[in-house]
């Protein structure tokens, strides 16, 4: 088996179909649907479609569990023992049994929602913030990016779930969320530590963590405003190691990411 | 009441635990260490094969199987200082390089189409040789000095039968032509001359002494 | 009978106007659609998945059957259309357009004056008579948007089972259970519902 395996060669049986952020961006709706004034985009029960809204979200959670699953895998194997220490394999692999259960859950409250496996499209993003071939980046693109993004994902949908009433999306989502909180903070931790004594190699992973934030942000789908149908956790956030600084440097990359897609859009019409 | 001074004996009639054990100090360390070292293998495959397998229950179950290996390497890993080993790297190593070629082999496939030929190398190969050689260890080391490590490896192999079970479910419910039948068996032959040829995980001796001679007591 | 699509060609989504025509005419003979009445289907491209919302209306006679594009849109290929997903989306508003024609229904208010429970509730009725003809509806999706606007409490689970039997029901007697469901349900009081409907009222005409 070869060390870093490319995006592209991710297993999935027949029901799953890939698609790739371009069809999102490039989609020629965008700009018309820019002049339709919908309100706010939180996802909310009062929000026009919501369960569909909610279904969608939950697939793309399912998907993307499945992907940090397959990320916290490959960090266990792709770098020997002198790149990446034992214990920092060891939080991996414990990292893969959590997103494993993730996924188990996400396919339970799939089918609590009507959902069913490979009904949405799949973008592999989110894995491929977990192809950096420095373990360091690897830490920041995963643990503190997209496990950051599953927080304010989970955060969201447990709100959802509270305020729709729903027992069981409020349960499932509050459990997930407190897994994200400790690999989030197992990012931050190893960070530190591995970058103790080299500030360039820090500068370097925070700034590919700013860059894959900013992906994440997907043109407005996070954020703090009304505009932004995921909104970024900020006390979990800080529970999990993110200080003020950080969280707010987030903020600010998910707004520039959406003023980006709208000069796209504008600039493609 | 019973009278608490009344003086006791240290071992309860129904503690035959014994001295001595069959293993030294150094006996064991070296086997631990052996075991640290295929444990890490073992969770870096299943890591590493989570995102090549296209099948979702197995692509979870190796997710979940994977923190049990990297569990049982973290137990092994804090032994070793216990039993003077205070360099945790160093016994941290294969037996020989026959073993290292086994595992070369094990974790050598990598296409989508190929889960069975993963499957049968952990499962019906790798964990029947570490539940001998982990039960072996347990019931001949001293129930008394080396019960640490005795106690760990009682959890491994609780682990490692109820992994097995899983792994052997999922490759019956896999193999379903007489084709992928002779694909198991052929990749399990190949599998067990390797490490057949190794002598076991923790090499000649995984078992017990190569040549009994008569009379031998061990 | 005049059947009407709008847009005649569909430019920004890659449905085949001439495919969803002809799913249009065979949902209408399978659902038994009364043969004298003219319909207009309008698709309102620019709303994509997971955008989905519809409204019914009976006007001058005329059923006028209005979606967003993203009831017919296919969740796997983004503008490509989903032949199962529209056969769905127009069975079940087909099947409302023919309750308010044919009788029973005529207390009914317009669809965007209904609220959440009560349009929950007639699309669930709907739906429950499709799966009966054998369309590709999922039970557990439209059970879930139930619970979610009727309720998670074991009366909801019992009246969606009701409408999902296929019974026929009148609007009263939908409007009764609407009325049952808002007094069982222990949730609190939500902000004023902007309902799925807004969705066409945003639409430039």
């Amino acid at each position: 088996m070869r060390k870093q395996l490319p995006p592209d060669m991710l297993a999935r049986d027949s029901r799953f179909v890939r698609t790739s952020i371009m069809d999102q961006v490039m989609d020629p709706r965008n700009q018309k649907i820019g002049e339709r004034d919908l309100g706010s985009a939180r996802l909310q029960p009062e929000r026009p479609a919501a369960a569909d809204r909610a279904r969608n979200l939950m697939h793309g959670i399912f998907t993307g569990e499945i992907q940090a699953l397959e990320g916290a895998g490959r960090t266990t194997f792709d770098f020997d023992d002198d790149e990446a220490p034992f214990a920092l394999k060891l939080d991996m692999a414990r990292q893969c049994w959590d997103e494993s259960r993730h996924v188990e859950i996400s396919v339970k409250l799939g089918d609590w929602m009507g959902t069913e496996i490979g009904e949405y499209s799949e973008a592999v993003f989110l894995y491929e913030a977990a192809c950096a071939p420095d373990p360091v980046l690897r830490l920041c693109g995963v643990n503190r990016a997209l496990e950051g993004l599953a927080i304010d994902v989970f955060n969201t949908m447990k709100e959802f779930g509270d305020s729709s009433g729903d027992p069981v999306l409020e349960f499932c989502e509050d459990w997930m969320l407190a897994d994200e909180v400790t690999h989030v903070k197992m990012g931050s931790d190893w960070l530190r530590r591995m970058t103790k004594d080299d500030p360039e190699r820090l500068e370097k992973a925070l700034e590919f963590q700013r860059t894959v934030d900013k992906l994440f942000s997907l043109g407005g789908f996070r954020g703090e405003t009304e505009d932004n149908p995921i909104q970024l956790a900020r006390n979990f956030r800080s529970m999990a190691g993110f200080s003020t600084d950080e969280i707010d440097e987030i903020a600010e990359l998910a707004a520039q990411a959406k003023r980006d897609a709208e000069a796209l859009v504008a600039g493609s019409s | 009441m019973a009278d608490p001074y009344k003086p006791r004996a240290a071992f309860a009639p129904w503690d035959r635990r014994e001295l001595p054990g069959i293993f030294s100090v150094e006996d064991s360390a070296r086997r631990v260490g052996n075991y640290k070292w295929l444990e890490m293998r073992l969770f870096e495959s299943l890591g590493g094969w989570v995102a090549t397998v296209p099948e979702l229950d197995v692509k979870l179950v190796l997710g979940r199987h994977c923190y049990h290996h990297a569990w049982h390497a973290e137990l092994m890993d804090k032994r070793l200082p216990e039993l003077r080993e205070m360099d945790t790297d160093r016994l941290c190593e294969a037996p020989n390089p026959e073993m290292e070629a086994f595992v070369e082999a094990l974790r050598e496939p990598e296409a989508p189409e190929h889960t069975i030929e993963k499957l049968v190398g952990v499962f019906r190969v790798l964990l029947p040789r570490k539940i001998a050689a982990y039960t072996y260890h347990l019931n001949g080391t001293s129930r008394i000095t080396d019960s640490p490590t005795q106690r760990s490896l009682g959890f491994m192999l609780q682990d490692e039968f109820e992994d097995w079970r899983e792994g052997e479910m999922l490759l019956q419910s896999l193999i379903e032509t007489p084709e992928e039948v002779d694909r198991a068996t052929r990749r399990q032959a190949e599998l067990e001359k390797l490490i057949l040829a190794a002598g076991g995980i923790s090499g000649p001796g995984s078992l017990g002494p190569i040549v009994a001679t008569e009379g031998a007591s061990l | 009978m005049s059947v009407t699509l709008i847009p005649a060609e569909f430019t920004l989504v890659k449905f085949d106007a001439d495919e969803v025509r002809a799913i249009i005419d065979r949902t209408i003979a399978e659902v038994s659609f009364p043969a004298d009445v003219d319909v207009t289907i309008e698709v309102d491209e620019v709303l994509p998945h997971p955008l989905t919302a519809s409204v019914v209306e009976i006007v001058d006679g005329a059923a006028k059957l209005w979606f967003t594009g993203g009831c017919f849109e296919s969740p796997q290929r983004q503008t490509g259309l989903s032949p199962d997903n529209t056969r769905v989306e127009l069975g079940a508003g087909l099947l409302r357009a023919k309750d308010r024609l044919v009788g029973g229904f005529e207390n009914a208010p317009a669809d965007e004056e209904l609220d959440e429970r009560q349009r929950t509730i007639w699309d669930a009725y709907a739906e429950g008579r499709l799966a009966a003809l054998g369309y590709p509806v999922r039970v557990q999706r439209r059970r879930y948007t139930f619970r979610l606007y009727g309720g998670f409490n074991d009366l909801a689970d019992a009246e969606f089972e009701r409408l999902w039997s296929g019974a026929s029901l009148t609007w009263d007697e939908l409007a009764t259970m609407a009325d049952a469901l808002a007094e069982a349900d222990t949730r609190p009081e939500r902000k004023k519902s902007i309902r799925k409907e807004s969705l066409r009222r945003i639409a430039p005409v």
